[in-house]
C-alpha cells in the first residue's frame, strides 16, 4: 500500500508530540498542554475564517460553555462512570449550539458576514455577563473552583498526554473534513458563493456546519480545560479569549490546516513569557496582527513550507470511481413562464413576460439592452423574486423555491463572465459539478467522492486536454480556458435545462467555433434544452433552432432565425423608430 | 404619579439620544461609505479619554471637544488612507482590519491609562425641574446637544453644495467621478467626519459611564444593532433604531436585569435580520 | 481632415477582465464635428466610449485629445482637460433632484442658464424639485443630455442619448447638437437609432465584433450598408 506524503508527515508530527515531554520536562509539558487546548479551539477559527470565509468573533462562548459544563459534571459526579458520557457531552453541546446558531444567522440572501461577526461578538459578551451573574451555578466572578482532574489521570505527564491526544485527534478530524467534498465546498463558497448555490448546494447549511465544527472544537478544548486547570472563570466566555483565538489563527496562518494551532502554541507561549517583561507586548501583537492580515495571509505556517508546495494539492489516486448515473428522462423538459412581472424599485424589468419551451433544442434569446434577458435567467435560477405570475418547470412551481433547490431540479447556468473558483484546482471544479447532481448530503463526508468520474467527463477531457491538468488552479488559466471550464462544469451537472449567458464572450474565433461545437454535441447527446443569450447574430445563425426576441421585458416575437430576420417589428427595435 | 411618568419619559428620551449620538459616527461611515468600522467603539473611547485628560488637567470641560475632534480627525484620516482605502472593494477584509485596529487602540489605551475605571465629574451638575419632575441637568444637556448636532448635520447634508456632492458620490460613484467630483478626497473627509462624531459622542457620554479601555465593545455592538433595526442611510433610521433598541433595553432591563436587556436586544437584532434585513427605513 | 483632430484614437484594444471586447478600433473627430458610432448591442460601442473617457484601461492603442496623449489619465483628469461623458446606464443621480443633477458642479443652484434647454424640454423645467430616480427612462436621458451639453466642454461623449426618448425630443436633441457644433464643439455619439444618427452625423464609425466594419463621412456611406450592420 502506497503511503501518502501527508500520512508520513502526520505520523512524524504525532511522534514529535508524544516525545516532547522528554525533551522539556514534565512541568513545562503540562504548561504547554494548556496551549494545546487553546490550539484546538483555534483550529475551529481556521475552519470558519480560513476555509469558509466568515469571521467568528466570539468562540469564547463555546469554550467557556464546555468548560463550565465539564467542570460542573466533574464536581457533581466525581469518580462516577457517568463522566464518560458527560464530559464528551460538554464538548458536543457547544457544537450543536453553534450549528443551530449558524442556521439561525445564515439566512439572508446576500451578505451576512458582518452580521454574523457582530452577533457572535454580542453572544460572547452576553455569556460573560451570564457567567458573572449566575453565581449559584457558575460561582460568579470568582468562578468554579476545585474541579477535580479526569479520573485516573493525575500526573503532569498524563495531563499533557490527554491534551496532546486531543490536539492530534482534532487535527486529524479537520484534515479529513478538508479532504472530503465538504472541505472543498467550504473553500469554494468562500471564493464564489453564488456559483456554489447554483450547483444545488445549500450554502447556508454548509456554513452552519462549519460553524458547528468550530463550536465542537472549542468545546473539546473547553471540556478538557476544566480538569486540567481546576478552575473555570467567566473570562473564558468573554471577549479576551475570543480575540486571542482570532489573533492566533491569523498569525499562525488561518488558511493552512495546522496554522491556527501553530499560532496558538507559539504566540501563546511567547505571550505568557513576554507579557510581564515587555509592557508593550500586546500593542506589538495587535500591530503584527494588522500586518499579517494585510500582507501575510499565510502567516507563520507559510514561512515553513516553500512556495512551490502551495500549488501541489493532494492528488487523488489514479483509479477513478464511476459516479452514480443521473436518471434519464424520456420527455424533453417543459418550461412555462406565465405573465411574470418583476420590478426593482420603480423600474419594471419584466412586464407580464410569457413564453414557453417544450422541445429539447437550442434556443437563443436576443434583444436590445435592457430587454430583460439576463433578468429572465435570474428568475429561472431563483435569484430574482417575481411580483406576479408563475414559472413552471417540469410541473414544479419555481417562483417560491430557493436557488439551490431549483438547481437540483435540473437547471444549470453558465455566466457571461467566467464564474469559477480562482484558487481551486481544475479537478476540484469538475468534482463539484459532479457532486451537484448526484451526491447525497452525508456522502459529502467521504473523501473518495473526489475520484468520481463519468463518461461525459472523459469525453470532455478528450476534447479539451487542458482539463486533464488536475492540479492547476483556475486562476492560472486563460480567459478562453476559463470559459470552457465553466461550460464543462455546467454540462457535467447534466442539467435538463441549460442556460448559457453569452458563452462566447471574449473568445477568439477558433475558441468560439469549439464552444459552438460542444454546445451542439451536448444538445444532441443529452437531449437537454439549451437556452443561449447572444448578441452576436453570426453565432445565433449557427446555433439556434429557435429564437426568442425580448424587448422592454416582454416577448416581442419568436420563431426560426429566418422568420425573425424577416419580421419588421424585430428590425425596428434594432434600428430605432421615427414615430 | 405624573412626575414619575415624566421622569421615566425623560430617561427614555435620554437613552435614545445617547444611543443615537454614539451611533451617528457609525451611521456616517457605514451608511454613506459602506464601511463597517469595528473600531468605532474605540474611537468613542478615545473621545472619552480626551475628556478625562482635560478634566484631570483642570481645564474647562468644553476644551475636551476640540481635543477629541483633533485626535479623532488625525486617526480617521490615517485609518482611511492606509487601512480602509485599499480595501474598499473587499468589505470582509475591512472588517478584519478594523477589528485589529480596535484591538490596537484598546491596548494603547490600556498602556496609557491602565485597566482601571476612570470616573469623571459631570461638568454641569445639579438637576432641573421639568414638568414636575427633577432630572439631572447634564443629561438634559446631552439630549439638547444630540438634537442640535443631528439637526445641523442633516440640514448641512441636504442643503450645502458639498453635502449634495457627497450624496451624489454615495449613490453613483462612477458618474460622480465622471463629473469631476474628487471621490477619494470626499470619501476621506466623510470617514473623518464619522470618527470625529464618534469622538464627540465619547466626550458627551464620558461623565456618565465608567471610562475604561473595554468600554468601546458595548458601543460598537449597540450602534450596529441600532443601524440594523433602523436601516442605513437616513436620520429617520438612526432615530427609529435608537428608539427601538433603547426602548427595549430599558424596559427589559428594568424588569429583569441588564443581562436580560442585552439578550432582548440581541434577539431583536436577529429577528430583524430575518424579517427586515434592510431595517425599518431602508434606503 | 484639414483641421487637427480634437480627439484621435488608434488601434484600441480593451475590455473587461481578460476578455477583449474592443479588438482594433481607430477613428478621429475634428472640432465642430459629430462622429456617430453605430452597431448592434454587444459589439463594443459602450466599451469604446469608456476607454476613451478613461473608465476602462486600454490594453493597446492610444487616445489623444488635441494632440496630447491621454495615457494614464483617469476619468476625473480627462474631464478636467475638457471631455464630458454621458453614460448609457446609471446616467443620473437617482437620489438627487433634477435641479441638483443639473447644477451639481456649478457654483450656485440657479438654473437661469438652462432656460434655452427648458424651452425645448419643458418637462425638465417643470420637474426641478422631483427626484431624478422617479423620472422615466426617456426623461432621464433628456436630463443627462442637457447636463452633458450644458458643461460646454470642447468634447462630449454621449452613449445612446436617444434611447427611450420620444421622436419630438430626439429632434430637439439634434437641434441642440447642431448649435453646439456651430460653436466648434465636438461629439462622439454612440447610437442605434439610425434616423437620429442620420440627422447629426458628420462621420460614421460602424463597429462589428469589436472591429471597424465601415468608416467614412456622411456622404461616403450608403444607408443600406448602415442598415445591414444594424439589423439582425
Amino acid at each position: 500500500m502506497r503511503v501518502s506524503r501527508g500520512a508520513v508527515r502526520a505520523a512524524l508530527a504525532i511522534v514529535a508530540l508524544a516525545a516532547l515531554p522528554f525533551a522539556i520536562g514534565d512541568f513545562w509539558a503540562y504548561q504547554l498542554g494548556l496551549f494545546y487546548l487553546y490550539a484546538i479551539a483555534a483550529l475551529g477559527v481556521g475552519v470558519c475564517w480560513g476555509r469558509t470565509g466568515f469571521l467568528p468573533l466570539g468562540q469564547g462562548l463555546f469554550f467557556g460553555l464546555a468548560a463550565y459544563g465539564s467542570g460542573l459534571a466533574l464536581i457533581a459526579f466525581d469518580g462516577s462512570p457517568w463522566l464518560l458520557v458527560l464530559v464528551p457531552l460538554a464538548a458536543i453541546v457547544p457544537g450543536l449550539l453553534a450549528f443551530a446558531l449558524g442556521l439561525l444567522v445564515f439566512r439572508r440572501r446576500g451578505e451576512s458576514g458582518p452580521y454574523f461577526s457582530m452577533i457572535t461578538l454580542a453572544l460572547s459578551l452576553l455569556a460573560y455577563q451570564l457567567a458573572n451573574n449566575w453565581e449559584s451555578v457558575t460561582g460568579g466572578f470568582n468562578g468554579l473552583k476545585g474541579i477535580p482532574g479526569l479520573p485516573g489521570l493525575d500526573s503532569y505527564t498524563a495531563a499533557y498526554d490527554v491534551a496532546a491526544t486531543a490536539l492530534a485527534g482534532s487535527a486529524l478530524m479537520v484534515a479529513w473534513l478538508y479532504r472530503a467534498p465538504l472541505g472543498v465546498l467550504w473553500s469554494a463558497l468562500a471564493l464564489n458563493e453564488r456559483r456554489v448555490v447554483l450547483f444545488g448546494f445549500d450554502t447556508n447549511r454548509l456554513k452552519a456546519v462549519a460553524f458547528g465544527v468550530s463550536g465542537l472544537l472549542a468545546g473539546i478544548g473547553g471540556a478538557l480545560y476544566a480538569p486540567q486547570q481546576g478552575l473555570v472563570t467567566p473570562q473564558l466566555c468573554g471577549f479576551a479569549l475570543s480575540a486571542d483565538l482570532v489573533i492566533w489563527a491569523a498569525v499562525g496562518g488561518r488558511a493552512r490546516l495546522l496554522g491556527p494551532a501553530l499560532g496558538a502554541i507559539a504566540i501563546g507561549v511567547l505571550a505568557s513569557e513576554l507579557r510581564d517583561r515587555f509592557p508593550y507586548w500586546e500593542i506589538a501583537l495587535a500591530i503584527v496582527f494588522i500586518l499579517v492580515v494585510l500582507f501575510f495571509p499565510e502567516g507563520l505556517a507559510g514561512m515553513f513550507t516553500p512556495i512551490a508546495r502551495r500549488f501541489r494539492r493532494p492528488v487523488p489516486s489514479p483509479a477513478p470511481i464511476a459516479a452514480p448515473a443521473r436518471p434519464e428522462v424520456a420527455q424533453p423538459s417543459r418550461l412555462e413562464i406565465d405573465g411574470v412581472d418583476v420590478k426593482v424599485g420603480e423600474v419594471t424589468i419584466l412586464d407580464r413576460l410569457t413564453l414557453a419551451l417544450d422541445r429539447s433544442a437550442i434556443h437563443c434569446v436576443i434583444g436590445p439592452n435592457g430587454a430583460g434577458k439576463t433578468s429572465t435567467f435570474n428568475v429561472l435560477t431563483g435569484e430574482l423574486p417575481v411580483q406576479a405570475g408563475a414559472v413552471r418547470f417540469d410541473g414544479y412551481a419555481l417562483e417560491r423555491l430557493p436557488a439551490h433547490r431549483i438547481a437540483r431540479l435540473g437547471i444549470g447556468r453558465k455566466f457571461q463572465i467566467p464564474s469559477v473558483f480562482p484558487q481551486l484546482a481544475i479537478a476540484d471544479h469538475l468534482a463539484i459539478a459532479l457532486w451537484s447532481a448526484r451526491a447525497r448530503p452525508l456522502e459529502l463526508l467521504k473523501p473518495s467522492l473526489r475520484r468520481w468520474s463519468t463518461p461525459l467527463l472523459d469525453a470532455l477531457r478528450e476534447r479539451y486536454p487542458f482539463l486533464r491538468h488536475d492540479a492547476r488552479p483556475a486562476a492560472a488559466l486563460s480567459h478562453g480556458e476559463r470559459q470552457i471550464l465553466e461550460l464543462a462544469m455546467a454540462l457535467l451537472g447534466e442539467p435538463r435545462l441549460l442556460l448559457l449567458d453569452e458563452p462566447c464572450a471574449g473568445l477568439s474565433p477558433q475558441e468560439t467555433a469549439a464552444v459552438i461545437d460542444v454546445i451542439r454535441w451536448a444538445s444532441a447527446r443529452r437531449r437537454a434544452t439549451i437556452v443561449v443569450i447572444e448578441h452576436d447574430m453570426a453565432l445565433v445563425r449557427h446555433l439556434a433552432e429557435h429564437v426568442f426576441v425580448l424587448h422592454n421585458g416582454r416577448l416581442l416575437a419568436e420563431g426560426s432565425v429566418a422568420a425573425i430576420q424577416a419580421d419588421p417589428a424585430v428590425q425596428a427595435i434594432y434600428v430605432g423608430a421615427e414615430k | 404619579m405624573g412626575s414619575v411618568f415624566v421622569a421615566q419619559a425623560l430617561n427614555a428620551l435620554f437613552g435614545i439620544a445617547a444611543l443615537a449620538i454614539v451611533a451617528l459616527g457609525l451611521a456616517v461611515t457605514l451608511g454613506l461609505l459602506g464601511v463597517l468600522n469595528l473600531a468605532h467603539g474605540e474611537v468613542v473611547m478615545i473621545g472619552a479619554y480626551c475628556a478625562y485628560v482635560v478634566q484631570a488637567q483642570g481645564l474647562p470641560y468644553v476644551a475636551a471637544i476640540p481635543l477629541a475632534i483633533a485626535v479623532c480627525a488625525v486617526l480617521g484620516w490615517t485609518v482611511e488612507r492606509w487601512l480602509v482605502r485599499p480595501l474598499y472593494q473587499r468589505p470582509f477584509d475591512t472588517l478584519i482590519v478594523t477589528w485589529g485596529l480596535s484591538l490596537l487602540l484598546r491596548k494603547c489605551a490600556e498602556a496609557m491609562f491602565g485597566l482601571g475605571y476612570k470616573s469623571l465629574n459631570e461638568p454641569v451638575s445639579g438637576t432641573l425641574e421639568v414638568l414636575g419632575a427633577t432630572y439631572p441637568r447634564y443629561r438634559l444637556l446631552l439630549v439638547l446637544v444630540a438634537v442640535v448636532v443631528l439637526t445641523a448635520l442633516v440640514f448641512w447634508y441636504r442643503t450645502s453644495r458639498t453635502g449634495t456632492r457627497i450624496q451624489a458620490m454615495v449613490g453613483n460613484p462612477e458618474l460622480a467621478s465622471a463629473m469631476g467630483i474628487p471621490v477619494s478626497r470626499y470619501a476621506s473627509a466623510t470617514f473623518v467626519a464619522g470618527t470625529c462624531l464618534a469622538g464627540l459622542a465619547g466626550v458627551l457620554i464620558a461623565p456618565l459611564v465608567p471610562v475604561q479601555p473595554f468600554m468601546g465593545l458595548d458601543h460598537i455592538l449597540m450602534s450596529f444593532f441600532v443601524l440594523v433595526v433602523g436601516g442605513l442611510g437616513s436620520v429617520a433610521g438612526l432615530v427609529t433604531g435608537s428608539t427601538v433598541i433603547g426602548g427595549a433595553n430599558s424596559v427589559v432591563s428594568a424588569l429583569s436585569d441588564s443581562t436580560g436587556g442585552y439578550f432582548c436586544v440581541l434577539a431583536l437584532a436577529i429577528l430583524f435580520l430575518w424579517l427586515k434585513p434592510r431595517g425599518l427605513h431602508a434606503r | 481632415m484639414t483641421t487637427a483632430p480634437r480627439l484621435a484614437f488608434e488601434r484600441l484594444v480593451g475590455g473587461y477582465g481578460e476578455a477583449d471586447v474592443v479588438r482594433d478600433v481607430s477613428g478621429a473627430v475634428a472640432p465642430g464635428e459629430v462622429l456617430c458610432v453605430i452597431g448592434r448591442n454587444g459589439v463594443g460601442k459602450s466599451t469604446l466610449l469608456k476607454m476613451l473617457f478613461g473608465l476602462l484601461g486600454c490594453r493597446a492603442g492610444r487616445v489623444s485629445f488635441e494632440g496630447r496623449a491621454l495615457d494614464g489619465l483617469d476619468a476625473t483628469a480627462r474631464r478636467a482637460l475638457g471631455i464630458s461623458y454621458c453614460p448609457q446606464e446609471r446616467l443620473v443621480f437617482d437620489d438627487l433632484t433634477v435641479r441638483d443633477n443639473l447644477t451639481l458642479m456649478r457654483p450656485a443652484r440657479s438654473v437661469d442658464a438652462f432656460a434655452p434647454y427648458f424651452e425645448r424640454f419643458p418637462v425638465l423645467g417643470r420637474r426641478l424639485a422631483q427626484l431624478a430616480g422617479t423620472l422615466s427612462g426617456g426623461e432621464k436621458k433628456m436630463l443627462s443630455f442637457v447636463r452633458g451639453l450644458s458643461e460646454r466642454q470642447p468634447l462630449a461623449l454621449l452613449d445612446e442619448p436617444s434611447e427611450g426618448v420620444q421622436w419630438e425630443n430626439i429632434v430637439h436633441m439634434a437641434e441642440l447638437l447642431d448649435a453646439a457644433r456651430g460653436d466648434g464643439r465636438a461629439f462622439v455619439v454612440v447610437e442605434q437609432n439610425l434616423a437620429f444618427a442620420e440627422r447629426i452625423a458628420d462621420r460614421y464609425l460602424v463597429i462589428e465584433q469589436g472591429r471597424v466594419a465601415l468608416a467614412g463621412r456622411r456622404d461616403e456611406v450608403d444607408r443600406d450598408r448602415l442598415l445591414a450592420h444594424l439589423q439582425v
